[in-house]
């Protein structure tokens, strides 16, 4: 399998991209789009923090995420950030989630974490209405920021559509980005496969294969790399078989440049418009980030397969 | 020209063929079942091809209900055998249709009279479907609904009872990629299997299928014969 | 008028070559289309979108 040159193409893409995930003037502006600046900075942190922890130390893509993980808390100015958009946008779920990603990270911030405590306890934040999966991450996130999580997370689970062990024919785009972040939370992205209860991995042992099978035959790139990441995130992953071929059909659709694009009609499109640059950064960004977690996830499965083979006598 | 006229009216006669199979799967009356084929609505070339195209299921009636075949459609049916054999480089998916098209005969005790193409019961090897991966497995099986029936015995049928969760991947496959007629056919296999797991939801899943892809005929055939195969015991 | 006899010579010409291909035909393409929802109705649309998670709406280009 090719999944570690997957992994480096695209970490040196986003390496090299690192400058647009910098927060500007309109991260704290209140007709900014947190949707261009907080939440792409908050994905970098999430993908490397995990990169970081499954990536032995001797090894330099370790290095590489450590750089973006510095230059991340820099961009929140070392976390000061934080309680300034506290003080702007109270009840916002997204500064404490961005912020549990750079605790996962080992960057901490005392005094945000005190004040972002005095809201959680209100009902107000507790009854936030917010789709079933997302009330996981923020569960996580409080957990995570030191904050008693408002609710229990299989009583969350069982509100979302993998929670309830839906029909696999019924999966669509949705349901698929709503799974895919399910399994993400319950294993701390990747760092927890038994966090995955045991009946949930072996549904998704059974319909994984043709979710990714069909997601890349409609080459959605983005969610296809999210399933793979739920592949490496299994107590037991699904066999070689089920995932060489997936991995060749995506390094088959990453650029040279390392780029990942995110599904392949925005390809189509710049096709018929010579103007469009099919790897702009607002296309690629998130895909190549899954791209680089998903290789990460599934190089440190390898790996650890390999030593337990190797080093586990009689 | 000639060529796309010729199998437009193949396919049509096909269909057709495939409305009257699932009129009698439905009511029970063997008789319409045999309306294409006895009425003289298509050429005689024509309708053997149709036959051969439609396969064992042609007869599928009279093998599921126990209603003695109409002996008009038997006739066209053993000529359809007799007059398509496979060809010597035949795909294994055409080599098992024609197979499970004798073997149809031999279930209703109508055996061909002259030397028939092959030993008979002689049965063609299945190693190709058990290197398949799922995807070509489940396409395969789909094509050789025909021999998705309670208790038969073949090469075929083992593969598929030692592959229930690859079955099952492949009917989500093909609802996935709206391939009804594959899903239909995987569908009725999976009624055979045990082993499925329970979280398919097979029965919601054939009800979708219908929904979706049931106004073919060659869907609608399928889906008969999933809901009829449970309660039928084989010839 | 074409005659059906014509036809039906075409068939048993090509009949074995004809049939092979449809007796064990190739996949269809896969067809793919996402169910949408709209907003619900009589509420603001716009309004909150899921963080780190799947890729921001934007505008179709071209």
């Amino acid at each position: 399998m090719n999944v570690r040159a997957v992994e480096e193409a695209a970490l040196d893409w986003v390496w090299a991209h690192r400058d647009r995930f910098a927060l500007g003037e309109d991260a704290l502006a209140a007709d900014g789009q947190v949707n261009r600046t907080w939440k792409p900075l908050g994905e970098l942190t999430r993908v490397c923090a995990s990169v970081s922890l499954c990536t032995p130390p001797s090894d330099p893509v370790r290095a590489r995420v450590s750089d973006l993980l510095d230059f991340a808390w820099r961009q929140t100015r070392e976390g000061e950030l934080f309680p300034l958009m506290q003080s702007l946008e109270p009840f916002a779920t997204y500064p404490l989630e961005v912020y549990a990603a750079f605790t996962s990270a080992g960057f901490r911030h005392p005094g945000y974490e005190a004040s972002a405590a005095v809201v959680a306890r209100t009902r107000g934040w507790r009854l936030t209405e917010q789709y079933p999966t997302r009330r996981l991450g923020v569960l996580e996130a409080e957990r995570h920021s030191g904050i008693p999580p408002h609710g229990t997370v299989p009583q969350a689970l069982d509100r979302t559509w993998l929670g309830g062990l839906p029909e696999p024919w019924t999966f669509e785009r949705a349901a698929g980005y709503a799974l895919t972040h399910v399994v993400f939370h319950v294993t701390d992205w990747g760092g927890r496969p038994e966090g995955v209860p045991p009946g949930l991995a072996d549904y998704l042992l059974h319909w994984l294969p043709p979710w990714l099978d069909t997601c890349l035959e409609a080459r959605m790139w983005d969610l296809g790399c999210e399933l793979l990441a739920v592949a490496a995130s299994l107590p037991r992953p699904p066999g070689p078989d089920a995932l060489d071929e997936a991995w060749l059909r995506l390094a088959a659709a990453q650029d040279p440049s390392g780029a990942i694009p995110e599904e392949g009609v925005v390809q189509d499109a710049a096709g018929e418009h010579p103007v469009i640059d099919p790897y702009d950064f607002t296309d690629c960004y998130h895909s190549t980030l899954m791209g680089v977690f998903a290789a990460a996830l599934t190089t440190a499965r390898l790996r650890d397969a390999d030593h337990a083979g190797q080093g586990v006598p009689g | 020209m000639e060529q796309s006229s010729t199998s437009a009216l193949l396919q049509g006669t096909v269909l057709d063929l495939a409305s009257d199979v699932v009129s009698a799967l439905r009511s029970g009356d063997h008789v319409r079942a045999g309306s294409t084929l006895t009425t003289g609505g298509a050429g005689e070339g024509v309708a053997r091809a149709a036959v051969r195209v439609l396969g064992a299921d042609t007869l599928l009636p009279a093998v599921l209900l126990r209603v003695p075949p109409d002996p008009g459609q038997l006739a066209v049916f053993k000529d359809a055998v007799t007059a398509h054999p496979p060809r010597p480089d035949a795909a294994p998916a055409v080599v098992w249709s024609h197979w499970a098209m004798a073997r149809a005969l031999r279930r209703l005790d109508q055996p061909l009279a002259g030397p028939p193409a092959g030993e008979p019961g002689a049965e063609p090897g299945a190693d190709w479907l058990d290197r398949a991966g799922w995807q070509v497995l489940t396409h395969q099986l789909a094509v050789l609904a025909p021999l998705a029936l309670p208790g038969e015995e073949c090469a075929v049928t083992r593969v598929a009872r030692r592959r229930p969760v690859d079955v099952a991947r492949g009917f989500v496959r093909a609802v996935r990629r709206r391939d009804w007629q594959q899903a239909a056919g995987a569908g009725r296999w999976l009624t055979l299997l045990d082993g499925v797991p329970e979280t398919l939801g097979l029965e919601a899943g054939l009800d979708f299928v219908r929904l979706m892809g049931g106004s073919d005929p060659r869907v609608a055939l399928q889906l008969e014969a999933a809901r009829l195969m449970p309660a039928a015991v084989l010839l | 008028m074409p005659s059906k006899d014509k036809v039906l010579k075409e068939v048993t010409r090509t009949e074995n070559i004809e049939i092979d291909a449809v007796l064990d035909p190739a996949e269809p393409d896969g067809v793919f289309r996402d169910s949408r929802e709209c907003a619900a109705l009589a509420l603001q649309s716009g309004a909150g979108n899921l963080l780190l998670s799947p890729p921001t709406p934007r505008p179709k280009k071209g």
